[in-house]
């Protein structure tokens, strides 16, 4: 896939999410695969930032459409956007996979802080943003894909990662501190 | 927002990572899985919570209206309820009837005695009537009346108990013994001797009773007559008439016994045993009756759903420790996932 500068991709994605998430809350419910096209991307991009692994997060991706597709019926577009909805569950099916991860690297005696990590976040992202994104912990790197990528809004990211907005803005501002921090040390 | 912080969001966005291709036929691929039906479980509670408290004020309301029914007592309306209960009398092993009125306030006729048992039987009745006076003057009128009554009927006072304390008010307590034929006469006059507030009715069946120990006395008197014979007879070794002369003697006792008993089975059968209570107001409280059908359905449901709500609150404390343990469990596991994510 070709990407363009910086400021036609964010145009493009913006103008996605806008018209991706507006439209199904309107009126009656959208169809599945309509939600799936449209937000396959945003929910990859989280897995992808949560857990630090691409191949995991493809994995825990469809796993999240098929829970979702599951529970598709019980889906209220009055109570959030389909975007919060598919992170929740995202978020869930994450989870037990860290968990998984966590007791399968205690048998092995290798502790998650010892394996760094090696995959890229983005596509073509520099060498120093990787880095620092590298540093960052799961926590902190779905804050900032949930508000900077997916672009959700205080209240919702903060439902989606169960906390309030306070400490969603705090976690933010830190992270993105951080990253910023890391590129001005590689400019000097 | 920083100039750097801009760039750095900038950066991200420009170069976020997309789905693969396969990823997305896999994702797009699902529309065409049939999907199972389920339930909302949200929508359930809703519809099922309400649902269940329905039930339970329905079930109120229908207790309310099978319960309340037709007034238990109003003696001007002749109406009586009576409940049966298979047992065994104290002594004599027959089937006891009761049969209990309640009379109203407002009542100043007598109850006719209901007709309980069968009369063909011996049987024995026991009844207990609460009769209300004007004053003391009445009092001691009536219970005169009383004694005469059972006298006059063929029987008699074994206790009266006459009692006016300072105040006003008194009370006398007799315990009447009359024929058991006469017995519905005598309840009926003696419930006519004022208000009659409650008469309880209780007649046990002793007619089994009587029957076996009419059989055993036979047979007693059968041994006897077989002993008599054998002591009267051929000559018998000493050693064994002594035997026989105590088989005898134990014999006799026993059938003195038997005798005594069928004495006091025919007794209790013949004569029937009535308490009577007779008292001023202030003595004898009146049972209230004051309800209408509405008032007693409306006592009836809120008492079950009160009832009810004893169970829920049961059931509450019984639940509440679990739901103690999974809120703990709940808040157990958030934070562990904030731990997780924060390494």
């Amino acid at each position: 896939m070709t990407i363009g500068g910086p400021g036609a991709v964010s145009k493009d994605v913006n103008a996605a999410l806008t018209s991706l998430d507006a439209a199904p809350l309107v009126g009656g419910r959208p169809a599945f695969a309509e939600i799936a096209a449209s937000q396959l991307d945003a929910v990859y991009r989280y897995l992808v930032y949560l857990t630090g692994d691409r191949a995991a997060a493809e994995d825990l991706t469809a796993e999240t459409f098929e829970k979702a597709f599951r529970t598709w019926r019980r889906f209220d577009p009055r109570r959030g956007s389909p975007r919060t909805w598919l992170c929740r569950i995202a978020r869930s099916v994450a989870v037990d996979w860290f968990r998984a991860e966590t007791r399968r690297r205690r048998r092995e005696e290798t502790y998650s802080r010892d394996v760094p990590l090696s995959e890229e976040f983005g596509d073509g992202l520099p060498g120093p943003l990787e880095d620092a994104l590298r540093e960052l912990s799961p926590a902190e790197r779905e804050v900032v894909a949930l508000r900077v990528l997916l672009e959700l809004d205080g209240p919702s990211a903060a439902r989606v990662l169960g906390i309030s907005q306070t400490a969603c803005s705090t976690r933010l501002s830190r992270a993105l501190r951080r990253l910023e921090e890391r590129m001005n040390d590689v400019r000097e | 927002m920083s100039a750097s912080e801009l760039t750095v969001e900038r950066l991200l966005r420009a170069h976020a990572p997309h789905a693969p291709e396969t990823l997305r036929e896999r994702v797009l691929a699902l529309e065409s899985v049939p999907q199972r039906r389920n339930t909302p479980s949200r929508r359930l509670v809703l519809v099922a919570l309400p649902a269940a408290l329905a039930i339970a004020v329905l079930a109120a309301v229908v207790h309310g209206v099978v319960g309340s029914g037709s007034p238990r007592a109003v003696p001007g309306a002749k109406s009586f309820s009576s409940q049966t209960q298979g047992g065994v009398s104290v002594g004599s092993g027959g089937a006891t009837v009761r049969s209990s009125v309640h009379a109203s306030a407002d009542s100043t006729q007598a109850l006719t005695a209901p007709s309980v048992g069968a009369p063909a039987r011996l049987q024995h009745t026991d009844a207990s009537l609460q009769v209300r006076v004007g004053d003391v003057d009445a009092l001691a009128a009536a219970t005169s009346r009383a004694t005469r009554i059972a006298t006059s009927l063929g029987g008699y006072a074994q206790s009266v108990d006459y009692r006016t304390p300072n105040g006003g008010g008194g009370a006398s307590y007799l315990e009447l013994r009359v024929p058991a034929q006469n017995v519905k006469t005598a309840i009926a006059q003696l419930g006519a001797l004022g208000t009659l507030v409650s008469q309880e009715l209780s007649v046990t069946d002793l007619q089994q009773a009587f029957r076996t120990q009419s059989e055993q006395i036979a047979q007693l008197r059968r041994r006897v007559a077989a002993l008599h014979a054998a002591l009267a007879g051929v000559s018998l070794p000493e050693a064994q008439k002594v035997l026989l002369q105590i088989r005898l003697a134990e014999s006799k006792r026993a059938l003195a016994q038997r005798l005594n008993a069928r004495k006091g089975t025919i007794s209790a059968g013949t004569t029937a045993q009535i308490s009577l209570v007779i008292g001023t107001e202030k003595a004898i409280a009146p049972v209230a009756h004051h309800q209408g059908r509405l008032g007693r359905m409306m006592h009836s449901a809120v008492g079950f759903l009160a009832l009810e709500g004893i169970i829920l609150l049961y059931a509450l404390i019984v639940i509440s420790p679990l739901a103690l343990l999974a809120a703990a469990v709940w808040a157990w596991r958030r934070r562990s996932v904030e731990r997780l994510l924060a390494a």
